[in-house]
């Protein structure tokens, strides 16, 4: 049992100073922090970046990135005698096939800049436009007040654009409603859904319409205490963030306490209670909800959590109107960070009106590359759609309809080359890896799930397939999280859309594990 | 009490108390909902996924453990949905366990709630799921043992340590497929924290967490419980000592809640029982004689002797030459004697407890 004293919100970070969760480092942090020694130990095994040899070169096997010779990269850095090791999707997606060196940046050929729209001032975030320094969203909102700004928000029926799509004006009542004096306000910086790399771009070009969101955020709900918890792989972000606080804290921030976290390297952390978690210094497992983090998230406070692109999204629905805002989209409300990677000429992010079809964000992406043949609306948890939806507008109801979703809006085309049971596999392996190992429905279910479809790959044999959706169905019934509950979507859609790829085939000789 | 609820469970309508789980109205109505990783003791965890059930209102199955009950709560533990969800989750569990030759999970002598549970409930069948936990090392200590092969990660042990016991020397370690039960650094448990209360064998409900003196695999039935008194300390735990052909081959606690104890032993009361067996067990009282060796006596003769011998000093130089210390593992009722033989009958009061330092 942790002493009361005990300082354990930082011994991650304090891990990571010390080089990783070695038995040395962990026994000298359980020592500073007071935190039991088995606990820190525990929590630190739990992360890949406190277990990775920080030696070694990271490659990236997402599936965007296999798609563009992950494979032959690994192997040409290995032949240059770099010591590499292979991690799940980057967030580089758009500069397939992605690596970052030690310090965890890119390695110069994974390093160009993304393609984004022209810049267009109607456009709510604006990717490709000047840098918006000017947090004038936030002055109108200190003028209007909490009350006001709630009523732009519900009018823009701004959906969470973190995966769930939760309308954003609750969750910021609901805090604001809480008795607890105290609150806090979270980004969900974590990005990590493969194929997904917007949120590192509204960083990387518009960080202070992130910022402007938080303290806008930050003044409805009555919170004065804002955390930040990035994706570790992204210290380019961190930097150029840390740089903007600081400027923004002499001024337009000020009397706020703005804080960056560094996630550790484990997707699941993008899940928002399992986010708290490590926020806290522990293992990235979620809780069970209820309670709601809007009731009792961070230190057991009423906290309002939200993913970046939500939040820059906020200025805009102020300083022009919460209607204007929802008009902007097609059948759901507002414009829309498109990721789209794999298969097509210009991989990127494109800000589009919520609802386009996967035709018209290609249009902007430059095309497909050879003939289309599957494609994931939005990252891995979405599973394959065929052609045949092309034309169906991503948005959260209409993907739902085909038992997908539009998720983090990371697309991902994969052409005819490709070995679909082989693409399914690399995004099995992805779900298996990340489990957090909690709950039994999903530890186990995603492991047999890969393990069976690699049986089938062995031998060719579809027998092997056969009770897939019964397991997959306990996956989705059973499992504590959201992660668990689609980690069986790969698989299932693609024998629900493309059946013919799943007859007797021939054996395959190599799977890569990696 | 005055806000008494109600709620219905299966169409019945049952009463509960503020502050319960659903878990535990259907218990103390005996409605069976199957449970892996529950214990009344510890807060619950809602990580085995086998207590879900459907509740009014909820889209997905809840934990039936955790869920809170709330006036008018509607509540159903068997549905086709549930049942499918419990058959399926048993197989899963199953896949990953170590089996016996009628493809059950493998007894062990503390018991394998997983296999009670298969026993009585159809279960899908599933090709094995091929699982290594992180492995772990060597472990000197002399009493606790794990076997990550029989581990289902229901945390029941490092949830004990932790939130009764108070150690924490044991902690869920790695993540995913690979998650097990570690120590930090993997040491053995006489280099942690660890008190070797054994209280992390006693909730494991798989045996997994074994202790190391005891037989593993002993047939049901072979084994016989009886219940006893701790006799290392006054404070009376109740243990079971469990018997086979009339040798002590284990101690466990009685279950939470019956006794005293509530579930609880230390590693004397739990580990400590070799000397029963043991053949340097004096089994009656000797006196040393005038060979310098000791001779076996009856009772009365080694009493009589004692009670000369303090006589003896009293008389040649007065009560405050003797001292009377009693033992720790002397009852609150025995100490009163001894303070009474030494004032009362002796006249000195240079009388103490060992265990009142
Ligand atoms: C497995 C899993 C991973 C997730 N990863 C992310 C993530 O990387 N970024 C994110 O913003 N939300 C992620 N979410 C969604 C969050 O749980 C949460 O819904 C979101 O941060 C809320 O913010 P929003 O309302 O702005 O969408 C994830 C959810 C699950 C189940
Ligand atoms: S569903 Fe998977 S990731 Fe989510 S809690 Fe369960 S084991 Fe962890
Ligand atoms: S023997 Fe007791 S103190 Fe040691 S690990 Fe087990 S529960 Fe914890
Ligand atoms: S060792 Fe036993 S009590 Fe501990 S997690 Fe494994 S099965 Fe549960
Ligand atoms: S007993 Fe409820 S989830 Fe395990």
């Amino acid at each position: 049992m942790q002493s009361k004293s005990a300082q354990r919100e930082g011994i991650l970070q304090q891990l990571a100073e010390q080089g990783g969760a070695t038995a040395l480092a962990v026994a000298q942090v359980a020592r500073q922090s007071g935190v039991p020694e088995a606990d820190v130990w525990g929590a630190g095994t739990f992360y890949g970046l406190l277990r990775r040899d920080p030696k070694k070169t990271l490659v990236c096997n997402g599936l965007s990135c296999k798609l563009h010779g992950a494979d032959a990269l690994h192997h040409q850095l290995a032949g240059q005698g770099v010591a590499t090791e292979f991690v799940a999707c980057l967030g580089l997606c758009d500069v397939a096939p992605a690596a970052v060196g030690p310090e965890l940046l890119p390695l110069p050929a994974s390093d160009q800049p993304a393609h984004v729209l022209p810049s267009d001032p109607n456009l709510p975030i604006d990717l490709g436009g000047p840098r918006d320094r000017s947090y004038r969203g936030l002055g109108a909102a200190l003028k209007l007040g909490p009350e006001a700004v709630l009523r732009e928000l519900q009018a823009s029926g701004l959906q969470g654009r973190g995966g769930a799509g939760f309308a954003a004006h609750i969750k910021w009542r609901s805090v604001r409603s809480q008795p607890s004096p105290t609150r806090y306000v979270v980004c969900n910086a974590d990005e990590g859904e493969p194929g997904t790399f917007k949120d590192r771009e509204v960083i990387r070009r518009q960080p202070d319409k992130l910022l402007e969101g938080l303290a806008i955020a930050a003044h409805v709900v009555e919170s004065t205490q804002i955390y930040i918890y990035l994706r570790g792989e992204f210290e380019r972000e961190r930097r150029i963030l840390q740089d903007a606080i600081d400027q923004a804290l002499l001024g337009p921030l000020a009397g706020l306490e703005v804080h960056i976290v560094r996630g550790q390297g484990a997707y699941i952390c993008g899940e928002e209670t399992a986010l708290l978690e490590s926020l806290e210094g522990r293992r990235g497992m979620p809780r069970l909800k209820p309670p709601f983090p809007t009731e009792r998230g961070f230190r057991n406070q009423p906290t309002l959590i939200h993913n970046v692109e939500t939040l820059a999204c906020v200025p805009d629905i102020v300083l022009r109107g919460g209607t204007r805002f929802a008009s902007l989209g097609r059948r759901e409300p507002g414009a829309k960070l498109y990721c789209i990677s794999g298969h097509v000429a210009r991989p990127g992010v494109y800000e589009l009106p919520l609802g386009v079809t996967l035709d018209e964000l290609v249009a902007h992406a430059g095309g497909y590359i050879g003939t289309p043949l599957a494609f994931s609306p939005g990252g891995a948890s979405s599973g394959f759609l065929p052609m045949g939806e092309r034309s169906r507008p991503l948005d959260f109801a209409s993907l739902s309809q085909v038992g997908s979703m539009l998720g983090s809006a990371g697309a991902v085309v994969l052409n005819d080359s490709v070995d679909l049971p082989l693409a399914v596999h690399w995004q099995l392996s992805f779900f298996e890896h990340e489990s957090c190992g909690q709950c039994a429905p999903c530890r186990l279910g995603s492991r047999w799930m890969r393990q069976a479809l690699d049986r089938y790959l062995a031998s060719g044999d579809p027998a092997e397939l056969s009770d897939v959706r019964d397991v997959a169905w306990e996956m989705l019934e059973g499992s504590i999280c959201g992660l668990g509950q689609v980690a069986a979507l790969p698989l299932t859609s693609a024998l629900q859309h493309f059946p013919h790829h799943f007859g007797h085939r021939p054996v395959t000789q190599e799977l890569h594990h990696g | 009490m005055a806000d008494t609820l109600t709620i219905h469970i299966d169409g019945q309508a049952l009463t509960a108390q503020p502050g319960e789980s659903v878990l535990q109205v259907a218990k103390r109505n005996h409605i069976a909902i199957p449970t892996l990783c529950h214990d009344e003791r510890l807060d619950a965890a809602g990580c085995c996924r086998a207590c879900l059930v459907e509740i009014d209102g909820q889209r997905r199955l809840q934990p039936s453990c955790n869920w809170p009950v709330s006036q008018d709560l509607r509540v159903s533990t068997r549905s086709p949905r549930i049942e499918r969800h419990r058959a399926t989750l048993l197989g899963l569990y199953v896949a990953d366990h170590r089996l016996d030759q009628d493809g059950l999970p493998v007894h062990t002598t503390q018991g394998n709630e997983l296999r009670t549970w298969a026993e009585t409930t159809d279960f899908k069948r599933l090709l094995a799921i091929d699982s290594p936990r992180h492995p772990r090392g060597v472990d000197a200590n002399p009493y606790v043992a794990y076997d990550p092969d029989l581990c289902i990660l229901c945390a029941r042990c490092t949830r004990y340590c932790d939130e009764i016991e108070a150690v924490s020397a044991i902690q869920l370690a790695w993540r995913g497929a690979e998650t097990s039960i570690a120590t930090a650094g993997g040491r053995g448990l006489l280099d942690t924290t660890c008190e070797l209360c054994g209280g992390c064998v006693d909730v494991c409900p798989t045996g997994a967490m074994h202790a190391k003196q005891a037989p593993r695999f002993e047939k049901p039935g072979a084994v016989q419980k009886v219940r006893s008194t701790c006799n290392f300390c006054g404070v009376g735990c109740q243990l079971d000592l469990n018997v086979q052909d009339g040798k002590i081959i284990q101690v466990t606690a009685p279950p939470p809640g019956e006794t005293v104890n509530d579930g609880n032993l230390c590693v004397k009361g739990r580990f400590a029982y070799g000397f029963v067996h043991h053949e340097d067990r004096l089994r009656q009282p000797q006196i040393r004689g005038a060979d310098g060796e000791l001779h076996d006596a009856t009772w009365d003769e080694a009493l009589h002797y004692a009670a000369k011998g303090l006589l003896g000093v009293r008389d040649r130089h007065g009560p405050n030459a003797l001292g009377f210390v009693s033992s720790s593992r002397c009852t609150n009722e025995e100490n009163y004697l001894v303070q009474k033989l030494a004032r009362a009958v002796f006249q000195t009061n240079n009388v103490h407890q060992c265990a009142a330092t």
